[in-house]
């Protein structure tokens, strides 16, 4: 009988198998499933697809598990029809594989706690994940993330001068908040007691978090610095399941902290960066940190309860409800410390079901937001997660992840929630007692000094130029690449003024205008379109048009990109009724 | 009345010892397999409840098969887990029953404990086939399941409904085997149950350690490992909170 050929990737990734099945809890979950289904509605796929059996979590796992039993099992490699076996031969049948387990698996070990048999489904489909990243086949922007992460240091491929800039913006964002040139964002402070390390979406789409982390630390009286390298928390070799990335990520993490001598490394709020950093890193690095780790949960919390932070959590009085990040309860243990926070820095809390270790993926996890190609697939798994949110009737869900953060707000704008997201290091911060300190007499203050300016641009330069506008003008600024996370910053934030581009993908600006505008709570928010909508390359809108069509009024002010500074802060002066020449 | 033993029902109940010591041989063999695997290690400081450790979340996970009420699926699905815990009571009865019944059939020789039996095996068998008309029908289970799978409850149920045969002909074994006075209230032993239960018994020790049905061998292990990684992070053993409406949200 002709034996069948394998291509050259299969043939590695057969071989790769049976290294990677040595390892006693891999195996053992691979031999251990009866098939009895106990797993199958607990699944967030199989609740949003309850007519398709190939995502049941077994059904899933047995695309790899039969790999296993073709060349390792001992039934499997003499009958293998009769357990189910079949090896791997061609390209094709690894990109089936790679569908399945980055497209329909997000790794959140739900079906893990309720298996009777202890098969740990997360374990083997990270394995499945890595012996398809190491021969080239994984979802597109899995690659380009893993690639940032190994060549620019941090999975956003932000650049050092970029962070450190969004850094020093922050720290002058603090001061001019708090009328004190003596808060800093400490970078690279040798011997400082805490290295605060972040998610990289924070210094790239969400700044306000850093600041709030800073404040938070500046008023707690605390040594702290921020590492100019390995300050990326997170880590993509959790989720392509190769050890020598997640080794290579934790080690510039832990190296920073050993370089500054810190005596403690406190991880921001992200459940994969927490595991990776606190747990996962030190198995894949090899190594032995001999310095403390612990989630910026439990810094807050032992601030809150020893009081160095004091807080009036009057200030967060809307309902929140709060979501358990699999990572953070499912693989870590974290469920009362954020609860404990919640519940000291706002007024109404109220609880999802299920919760902790029970909780449901928010949908995003195992790098799914970084793989466009199975967001439908994503969105639709989604629909527990909505029922669950829309449950709670809380206005809020905090959570204590950066991906949860994006899972959950896709989620609550595909299912028309109408919630906010936010994380305890926010809510914490808007709820600090800052001590009062005397007013000091400025020589001279500027234009828009005091008012606070959104800008939603989806050009990243155009973004930084309107920034620095606002910025130099004295305004405090916060930025947002989309309609959506703009929409967000605006209930987040409460601007003073917008400033809106009109043409961006997914949603336009004279969408985003025309839901404000029939919006009771931003129907008089101050709004400046800054757009470049005549340009011959893009698209032309009829803004007049829509606006007459839609019966909305007209906006506050009308820039035409490229951007006269002087009249566009002349423009802005006049909407918000200040003096441009300042005092 | 009837109560010889023929030379092939001796043969069968004397013999399964040889079958036992293959069955055992085969099972050392594997868990010397399994010993061979490296278990991966845990470098990093405990995480989550400070009352937790490998050790405690090792324990709890080898016993969380019988808290239904610590695990979603359990909690949601009782009928099932009802059913599982008959089963596999069937089947360890039977298995006790086989070697019992060799060598020591006056034990089970009571009336009382023949009804019991026959409950057991009656009930074990009905679910036995509820599973097998499951596994074919629902396309989920039909979708998971091999050879193997169908072929393993297929032979189970059958081998309960001759358990249940079986534990009808202990007084009546017990008697030809001199351990009992014989009695009116004692029938003739009948052979054909005995010697096909015996017949199901051999192929089933020497199917057992090659098929699923081997998975308690497993279960030890796989359990213990994920209970100590759970129990390092703090998440074993695992606390109710709202289980109730924890499970309500599902049903
Ligand atoms: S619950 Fe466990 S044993 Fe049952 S089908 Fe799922 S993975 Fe397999
Ligand atoms: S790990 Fe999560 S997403 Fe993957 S099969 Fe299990 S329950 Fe579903």
């Amino acid at each position: 009988m002709p034996t069948k050929t394998r291509s050259p990737r299969a043939e590695k990734v057969v071989e790769l198998m049976k290294t990677k099945c040595k390892n006693r809890q891999i195996m053992l979950s691979l031999a251990a499933c009866v098939h009895c289904g106990m797993c199958t509605d607990q699944c967030h796929y199989v609740l949003a697809n309850p007519d398709d059996p190939s995502y049941a979590p077994a059904a899933k796992a047995d695309k790899i598990r039969k790999l296993f039993k073709a060349h390792i099992d001992w039934t499997g490699r003499a009958v293998p029809w009769w357990v189910g076996a079949k090896s791997v031969y061609t390209d094709e049948e690894l990109e089936d594989l790679m569908d399945t387990v980055f497209g329909k698996c997000t790794g959140c070990r739900r079906c893990s706690i309720v298996c009777p048999m202890g098969v740990d489904m997360a374990v083997f489909n990270g394995m499945a994940r890595n012996l398809l990243y190491s021969v080239g086949i994984m979802p597109e922007g899995v690659r380009h993330v893993a690639k940032d992460q190994w060549e620019i240091g941090n999975q956003m491929g932000v650049l050092r001068e970029d962070y450190l800039d969004t850094l020093e913006w922050m720290e002058e964002e603090l001061q001019n908040k708090h009328n004190d040139p003596s808060i800093k964002i400490p970078v690279d402070k040798v011997g400082a007691d805490i290295m605060y390390v972040i998610n990289p979406r924070e210094a790239k789409y969400d700044p306000r978090s850093i600041a709030d982390a800073a404040e938070i630390f500046h008023f707690a009286g605390v040594n702290w610095t921020m590492p100019s390298e390995g300050w990326d928390m997170t880590n993509f070799g959790l989720f392509v399941g190769d050890p020598a990335l997640g080794g290579a990520c934790s080690k510039r993490l832990y190296d920073a902290a050993h370089r500054l001598g810190v005596k403690k490394v406190v991880i921001s709020e992200c459940g994969h960066g927490y595991r990776s950093t606190r747990c996962e890193g030190q198995n894949w690095a090899g190594m032995d940190v001999g310095f403390e780790m612990e989630s910026v949960v439990i810094t807050l919390l032992n601030w809150l309860k020893d009081g160095t932070i004091k807080v009036d959590k009057s200030r967060n009085s809307d309902p929140v409800t709060y979501h358990d990040s699999c990572n953070f309860a499912r693989s870590c243990g974290m469920t009362e410390e954020p609860r404990e926070v919640l519940k000291m820095v706002a007024s109404e809390f109220r609880e999802m079901y299920p919760n902790r270790a029970e909780n449901f993926c928010c949908t995003g996890g195992g790098g799914a937001m970084s793989m466009s190609e199975y967001a439908p697939r994503r969105l639709k798994s989604a629909k527990i997660k909505a029922q669950q949110l829309k449950q709670t009737g809380a206005k809020t869900v905090v959570t204590s992840c950066h991906n949860c953060v994006d899972g959950l707000y896709d989620c609550i704008k595909e299912y028309d929630l109408g919630m906010q997201v936010t994380q305890l290091v926010n809510l914490t911060a808007n709820a600090l007692l800052v001590p009062a300190r005397p007013v000091k007499v400025m020589e001279s203050i500027k234009a828009l000094y005091g008012k606070k300016v959104l800008v939603i641009d989806d050009e990243p330069d155009v973004r930084l130029f309107l920034t620095k506008i606002y910025a130099e003008n004295g305004a405090t600024v916060m930025d947002a690449p989309d309609a959506n996370q703009g929409m967000r910053a605006i209930r987040d934030m409460r601007p003073d003024l917008v400033s809106l581009d009109l043409i961006m993908p997914h949603k336009t600006g004279e969408k985003l205008y025309w839901e404000l505008r029939k919006d009771e709570n931003y129907k008089d928010l101050p709004v400046v379109i800054v757009s470049g909508y005549a340009k011959v390359d893009k698209p032309k809108i009829d803004f007049d048009g829509f606006i007459r069509e839609k019966d909305i009024p007209a906006p506050d002010g009308f820039i035409e990109k490229p951007i006269d500074p002087d009249k566009l802060i002349g423009t802005v002066c006049g909407i918000l009724k200040v003096d441009k020449a300042g005092v | 009345m009837h109560h010889e033993i023929s030379p092939l029902v001796e043969f069968a109940s004397e013999k399964l010892h040889i079958l036992l010591l293959f069955m055992a041989a085969v099972y050392t063999l594997k868990i010397r397999w399994i010993l061979l695997h490296t278990p991966g290690k845990d470098r990093q400081a405990p995480t989550g409840s400070p009352d937790t450790t490998g050790q405690r979340g090792a324990m709890y996970s080898l016993f969380n098969v019988a808290m239904p009420w610590a695990m979603p699926s359990t909690r949601k699905h009782k009928m099932f887990y009802a059913e599982f815990v008959v089963f596999h009571i069937g089947v360890a009865c039977s298995i006790a029953m086989s070697i019992v019944f060799s060598y020591a059939p006056v034990l089970i020789s009571g009336s009382a404990a023949v009804l019991t039996l026959q409950i057991v095996f009656a009930s074990a068998a009905v679910v036995g086939l509820l599973r097998f008309i499951r596994r074919v029908t629902v396309p989920v289970m039909r979708l998971i399941s091999t050879p193997d799978d169908i072929f393993s409850v297929a032979l189970l149920t059958v081998w309960l409904v001759f358990s249940f045969l079986m534990a009808g002909q202990a007084p009546a074994f017990a008697v030809a085997k001199g351990q009992l006075e014989a009695s009116s209230s004692i029938g003739a032993l009948q052979e054909t149950p005995v010697v096909v239960y015996y017949f199901i018994t051999s192929f089933f020790l020497m199917y057992v350690p090659f098929s699923k049905i081997s998975h308690y061998i497993y279960y030890p292990f796989s359990r213990w490992y994920l209970g100590r990684t759970l129990g390092h992070r703090g998440v074993y053993p695992m606390k109710q909170f709202g289980s109730e409406a924890n499970a309500d949200f599902l049903s």
